[in-house]
């Protein structure tokens, strides 16, 4: 898979680690709802010979289990790699995704507002997400899991300079 | 946002009373509690009753439409335009000129006949665009509406805009499209007008389920067979469709002319509803030229002006709602610089549209051929196979739509089937590129490319671009910064 080249180069730094230790503890929560789900259907669906249902009843209970693995022990580790971000000297850079990449390019000139932005588990691990915004709905920029004080330096030069060389921003 | 002594209150006219007196404006809030009031205090029949609520209702009507147009202001200074209303709570709306984009004089019938207009302030709005972001000053004359919109399009400030100030020394006025009548038969064959009958038919259904029974249309069902009654009816759908899409269309697009007059675009149309738009020319980002499938086969298409800030732009934004594609593109072209003749996507992209495209008979193929051996269920089999006869056209369709090019000046990228868009932007209209590929695609060697333009539906996708053409063309497309892509690191 590494063989094929990115349409684009890779940003050049990576989040920090605590940002894998988020993302287990949110994949940990959704594996958790989907296992009562794959419970509630594995004990009250009747099993009438004949139909699908039987095999729905270990169906369902094998994907939610594998769905966890995959989320759990995989992805955080494979979206820590995919993560990441950059601000160049005229332009804030990302790549998010993870089977499904996207890379998002703004320039500071366009900047029209920058949040910073703590969801409670991400207070848990002492992370915040920076939001760039502009005249598109479509072109923000978000740089996930900065460590809070990075963030909050990211998002004081952002807007500062945006500042300065903020031509129409439209 | 202080207010200068010298910008004076001003009130709607008085006759807007009387307006909203007849079309009970402000009283229709009122219904829905007066009913259940009548019926509980066990209001009989009888004529007395009737005249008595018409009489109250008018009454009613008159005291809240005074009242309204008593609390209402607006005030058109130098900095900002201010408007002021409400009953009991009062609220102040304050706009700063320089965040006007646009100016609208509506015209309905009514207000025709009272010598009224209706004037629409569009305020530039943000990445959430809301319904907010306008100001309605409802019952001005024709004069003062006129007067209105001159002063506040004229008092936004705009030293540095070359056609702002063509606009101060003399307004030219240059005509850049006007409807000819035979465009209103391409009217059938445009999705939106044909929802217009649609709409009206489904209107006359529920108001004859209303009448009461012996007012019913009575048909006689043993009068025609079934064969004939079903041939006449699709006949006279047919023609109804045809019908109503064509006055649909003369109704919304009756008149309509494209003018510029100095820094502006001035759109005039409608038939019942006179409508006038304006736009600022330096607001322009690009154009949209749409084609639907129908539309393709008689050469008509429709254009779209992407302005920045501009609320509500489909209707708002409209340059050509129905033409030619010629004219169509004699109109962009004024506006919007030629980035050349479009490029190709790779044959990986006709690949993925096929695929995509067929997918989903071939899936009800497979089904199918599992399911007639097992359980007879022949239809499944036929079924699939004619949605992948259909879906081959169809990929090869949507491949043929995608395109891309890129100028000095500007950039177009070009996508869609059943509505082919294709986006003429100019350079300065990107404000960002997202780069989108999936793992499917990164084994084609393809990426989407999406570019952010705040205008319109906020960005334009060149679907499936060759990966390694990516980063010389945002480059080409966009400032220096775009280079980021393929610059080194550090």
């Amino acid at each position: 898979m590494t063989a094929v080249p990115f349409p684009v180069r890779e940003p050049a730094w990576s989040l920090s680690r605590s940002a894998i230790g988020l993302w287990v503890t949110e994949s940990v929560i959704s594996s958790v709802v989907t296992g009562i789900a794959a419970t509630a259907v594995a004990v009250f669906v009747p099993s009438e010979p004949g139909t699908a249902l039987p095999t729905l009843r270990w169906l369902v209970p094998v994907l939610a289990l594998a769905y966890a693995a995959v989320a759990i022990g995989i992805r955080p580790w494979f979206k820590h790699r995919v993560y990441r971000w950059e601000v160049t000297a005229d332009a804030v850079f990302t790549r998010t995704g993870w089977l499904t990449q996207t890379w998002t390019l703004v320039p500071i000139s366009r900047i029209q507002t920058v949040d910073v932005t703590r969801g409670v588990l991400q207070q848990l691990f002492g992370l915040s997400t920076v939001a760039v915004l502009t005249a598109s709905s479509q072109g923000t920029v978000r740089i996930w899991h900065l460590d809070a004080d990075v963030a909050q330096r990211v998002a004081e030069d952002l807007a500062h300079r945006a500042e300065q060389v903020r031509d129409e921003a439209t | 946002m202080t207010q200068p002594p010298d910008a004076i209150v001003r009130r709607t006219s008085p006759t807007v009373v009387l307006l909203h007196t007849v079309t009970f404006r402000q009283a229709r809030q009122f219904v829905p509690v007066v009913i259940p009031i009548a019926a509980a205090t066990g209001l009989g029949g009888g004529t007395r009753t009737v005249v008595t609520l018409i009489v109250g209702v008018t009454l009613l009507s008159l005291v809240t439409a005074a009242l309204t147009w008593w609390r209402f202001g607006y005030a058109d200074g130098p900095a900002a335009v201010v408007v002021t209303r409400g009953l009991l709570s009062r609220s102040v709306r304050t706009v700063p000129n320089d965040r006007i984009r646009g100016v609208e004089v509506e015209t309905p019938v009514l207000h025709r006949i009272f010598g009224l207009v209706r004037v629409r302030i569009d305020a530039a709005a943000g990445a959430q665009a809301g319904k907010d972001e306008e100001l309605l000053i409802d019952g001005v004359t024709r004069a003062e509406g006129d007067r209105l919109r001159v002063a506040v399009l004229t008092h936004r400030p705009a030293p540095g805009l070359p056609g702002a100030q063509d606009a101060a020394a003399e307004p030219v006025e240059e005509q850049f499209a006007r409807f000819d009548n035979r465009w209103l038969f391409y009217a059938p064959l445009v999705g939106s007008y044909l929802a217009v009958p649609f709409a009206a038919v489904s209107a006359l259904f529920r108001l004859a389920d209303e009448l009461p029974a012996r007012f019913q249309p009575h048909l006689d069902e043993t009068a025609l067979s079934d064969g004939q009654l079903l041939l006449v009816a699709a006949v006279a759908a047919v023609l109804l469709l045809w019908l109503g899409s064509v006055v649909g269309a003369a109704v919304v697009n009756w008149g309509f002319t494209l003018v510029r007059r100095g820094g502006s675009l001035v759109a005039v149309r409608g038939l019942v509803t006179r409508r006038h738009t304006e736009l600022e020319v330096d607001r322009i980002r690009g154009c949209t030229v749409a084609e639907g499938a129908g539309m393709r086969l008689v050469g008509a298409a429709r254009v779209n002006a992407l302005v920045t800030g501009l609320g509500d732009a489909n209707r708002r934004g409209q340059l050509l709602p129905l033409g030619p594609r010629t004219e169509a593109w004699t109109l962009v072209r004024r506006l919007v610089p030629d980035p050349g003749p479009l490029r190709r996507h790779p044959a990986a992209a006709r690949q993925r549209r096929l695929v995509r495209a067929t997918s989903p008979g071939l899936a009800l193929t497979a089904a199918g051929l599992v399911a007639t051996p097992l359980a007879g269920w022949w239809e499944l089999l036929v079924a699939g196979v004619v949605l992948v006869s259909l879906g081959v056209p169809l990929g090869l369709g949507r491949y043929a739509a995608l395109g891309h090019a890129v100028g000095a000046e500007s950039l177009a990228v070009r996508s869609g089937w059943l509505v082919r868009e294709e986006a003429q932007l100019e350079r300065r209209a990107v404000v960002g590129w997202r780069v989108q590929q999936s793992l499917f695609q990164r084994r084609a060697g393809v990426a989407t490319v999406v570019a952010c333009v705040g205008a319109g539906n906020g960005g334009y996708a060149a679907l499936d671009m060759a990966a390694e053409e990516i980063a010389a063309f945002t480059a080409a497309a966009s400032g220096s910064w775009a280079t980021t892509f393929s610059r080194p690191a550090g």
